[in-house]
């Protein structure tokens, strides 16, 4: 047997130093890596069980808020197309509950005295439209269109609306000031009725009674909130008044400037109580809309999808969670008689812990892992098959990546905590 | 100084109901390089006084001092610390890590103590080649015979330069050929200067060692060149069988009559 030729090893210290407690934390954990590859390769179809749970866990987390922010991000372009200054005076209030309803119902109308007020009074709007609508059946030829939505306004609508004219020219003051009968049709309609032809020019009868000569396009501006937007005619709101009833409601379109959103609302406020002649005490009789009045009840729709998604969230990290927790039980058990060796070769208990904590952390990183890259897959293909945008956030990747560590690591605890503590000759002893 | 120094050592368990003494004042010191075997019968308590000397137990009573220091007030850390830097432990079943390499088996306790990769593959490679391993360093344990495993265990043992080495029923896993190479390789460690306590149950093995001391119920009977120790211990042992054997045929006889 030959002598080594190796120096002997440092002194002993008492306690290692800096650098070595540092080489050694970094060997241990490198070992604890290596051992837990190991491990988990021994037992493939084991392994592979519960990393196939957490994955399925995750995967089902992150599609819930893939879905929410798809949600949110397609109804903020929706709300995007109402023009992001517009004011809108109406009756009726958005987003109100039932419990108001009756007494939104007994207000009056807005009307033409309302509109003449704003435009007389208020200072600070670029643009007011006076909007009444209806829905009406579209006659051209053999051509006939249902539930188009006829709206009667002036020149303003184009802005209050965010629209722009794809042909011809828009409804002007003087076709409101005269009643002329001249209209503006929508993309939809356009493309239904005058297939490869020019529109411009070419009469519709509009209703019952009513004839218009198309004078103009409109480009399209896709669906919000599920239907269309581009079916509708646009006439003068004195003509469409005579047509279809002059005591039809109005709403009110008022194109605030950027920025300055609630002092036009203030002011479109003051106006209107004082053109309604409103006492001090009472209170208003028209409510000034905003898109956010529509967000508030798209936020509460958003909160009760958001509780389902972190609900099940919750449950199936629980599953997940579990299922690490026993495939680390039983390597616990299998591996007792290595927790005594490590142990008698100088393993404090925190080696051991970490040991096993790292392969707790293994098995749900690679879980995870597997979860975001099956969740990124399933985004992709909700993007091609459904009308939803659906893209994955590297947030969300992250967040995974990250949550399936901690998943890891707290349900690894348990079983690592009693590795740990199990005493070196009873786990040398172990079968 | 003496390298180790039991000082009245005694070892209780409770049972809960009973308690029961496996150890009962084991007094007696152990200098640097000696060889010592440790022999008793099972249950006599030398188990217990080997986990007690590799620090993997404290004493219940009395004061256990293993290079200079006590150890018998210290925490968990400290101990397993002090198994670290102090203790070569070479086991009846090897105890080797089935999944790693031989070599990565003889590199764990240097991971505990912290040394760098490249130094301890070096060391690891240097223990190996002792014990005339180093053409099977890669294989896994499966992969190796008992001898051999055992010569692994040996190398890990001897890879930290502990102070003392720590062998448990060494030859008790191996046939008599290769338990005869490896006594003949802890007697080569003994002339080198190791110091090594034997654990086992062989008079054979104990009658090779300068020194021996017989344990019977916790207590030292015998402190003696290993010869002597491992005689007293055969006649002890004869005469309990001798003793055995009439009981039996007392009994049987007693057996025949009633049929």
């Amino acid at each position: 047997m030959a002598t080594s030729a190796l120096p002997p090893l440092r002194a002993k210290p008492k306690h290692l130093g800096l650098i070595r407690s540092l080489v050694r934390f970094v060997a241990e954990l490198r070992d604890a890596v290596v051992q837990a590859v190991r491990s988990l390769l021994a037992h493939k179809l084991r392994a592979a069980l519960t990393i196939a749970g957490v994955a399925v866990g995750i995967m089902a987390v992150i599609i819930i808020f893939m879905v929410e922010a798809g949600m949110a991000s397609s109804f903020a372009k929706q709300l995007n197309s109402l023009g992001p200054n517009t004011l809108y005076v109406h009756k009726w209030a958005w987003g109100v509950n039932g419990k108001d309803w009756w007494k939104l119902r007994n207000r009056p109308t807005v009307g033409q005295l309302d509109y003449r007020a704003l435009v007389a009074n208020t200072k600070l709007a670029l643009a007011i439209a006076p909007v009444a609508e209806t829905e009406a059946v579209v006659v051209h030829g053999d051509k006939e269109l249902k539930n188009i939505e006829v709206n009667g306004t002036t020149e303003a609508f184009l802005e209050s609306g965010g629209w722009q004219l794809r042909r011809g020219r828009f409804i002007s003051d003087l076709d409101h000031e005269l009643g002329s009968d001249a209209c503006v049709i929508g993309a939809d309609l356009e493309d239904a009725v005058f297939k490869d032809q020019d529109p411009l020019g070419q009469r519709l009868k509009v209703g019952p009674t009513t004839r218009c000569t198309v004078v103009g396009s409109l480009v399209r501006k896709g669906s919000a909130f599920g239907r269309t937007q581009d079916g509708l005619l646009v006439m003068p709101l004195s003509s469409f008044l005579r047509s279809f009833g002059a005591k039809r409601g109005l709403v009110i379109a008022v194109v605030a400037p950027a920025g300055k959103v609630m002092e036009t609302e203030d002011e479109i406020v003051s106006v209107m109580r004082a053109a309604r002649r409103l006492g001090p005490d009472q209170d208003d009789n028209f409510s000034v809309n905003r898109q956010d009045k529509i967000l508030q009840g798209f936020n509460q729709t958003m909160m009760s999808v958001n509780i389902v998604g972190i609900l099940v969230g919750v449950i199936t990290a629980a599953v997940a969670g579990i299922g690490i927790m026993n495939i680390l039980l039983v390597s616990v058990k299998e591996r007792t008689r290595e927790i005594g060796i490590r142990r008698a070769l100088g393993a404090r208990r925190a080696s051991i812990l970490m040991q096993f904590l790292c392969e707790a952390v293994l098995v749900a990183l690679l879980g995870g892992a597997l979860g975001v890259a099956l969740g990124a897959g399933s985004a992709a293909l909700i993007d091609i098959l459904s009308p939803m945008p659906a893209s994955i956030d590297p947030r969300v990747v992250a967040g995974g990546v990250i949550g399936s560590c901690i998943l890891g690591a707290v349900f690894g605890l348990w079983p690592a905590l009693s590795a740990a503590f199990l005493h070196p000759i009873e786990a040398l002893r172990h079968e | 100084m003496a390298l180790i120094e039991l000082d009245h050592i005694g070892k209780m368990y409770d049972l809960g109901l009973s308690k029961v003494a496996a150890l009962r004042d084991i007094h007696f010191a152990i200098e640097p390089g000696e060889l010592v075997a440790i022999i008793g019968q099972s249950g006599s308590g030398k188990s217990t006084l080997m986990n007690i000397l590799g620090c993997l137990d404290v004493p219940t009573t009395g004061r256990y001092r293993l290079a200079g220091r006590d150890v018998s007030e210290l925490s968990d850390d400290e101990l397993a610390d002090a198994r670290n830097l102090e203790i070569g432990f070479i086991f009846q079943s090897f105890q080797l890590l089935p999944r790693a390499s031989a070599l990565e088996n003889v590199e764990l306790p240097l991971i505990y103590r912290g040394i760098s990769k490249k130094e301890r593959r070096e060391r690891a490679i240097d223990a190996l080649e002792r014990v005339q391993l180093a053409d099977r360093m890669t294989h896994k344990p499966t992969e190796l015979s008992g001898g051999q495993r055992q010569r692994v265990a040996i190398a890990r043992a001897l890879v930290t330069q502990p102070s003392l080495l720590l062998a448990d029923e060494p030859t008790g896993n191996l046939d008599s050929r290769t338990g005869e190479e490896i006594v003949g390789l802890f007697l080569d460690l003994h002339r080198k200067g190791n110091t090594i306590v034997l654990v086992t149950h062989e008079p054979k093995l104990a009658a090779r060692c300068p020194r021996a001391v017989r344990i019977v119920d916790g207590l030292v009977i015998a402190d003696g060149p290993g010869r002597d120790v491992a005689m007293a211990n055969a006649e002890a042992m004869g005469a309990e069988v001798v003793a055995q054997v009439l009981a039996a045929q007392a009994a049987a006889e007693a057996h025949a009559k009633d049929a």
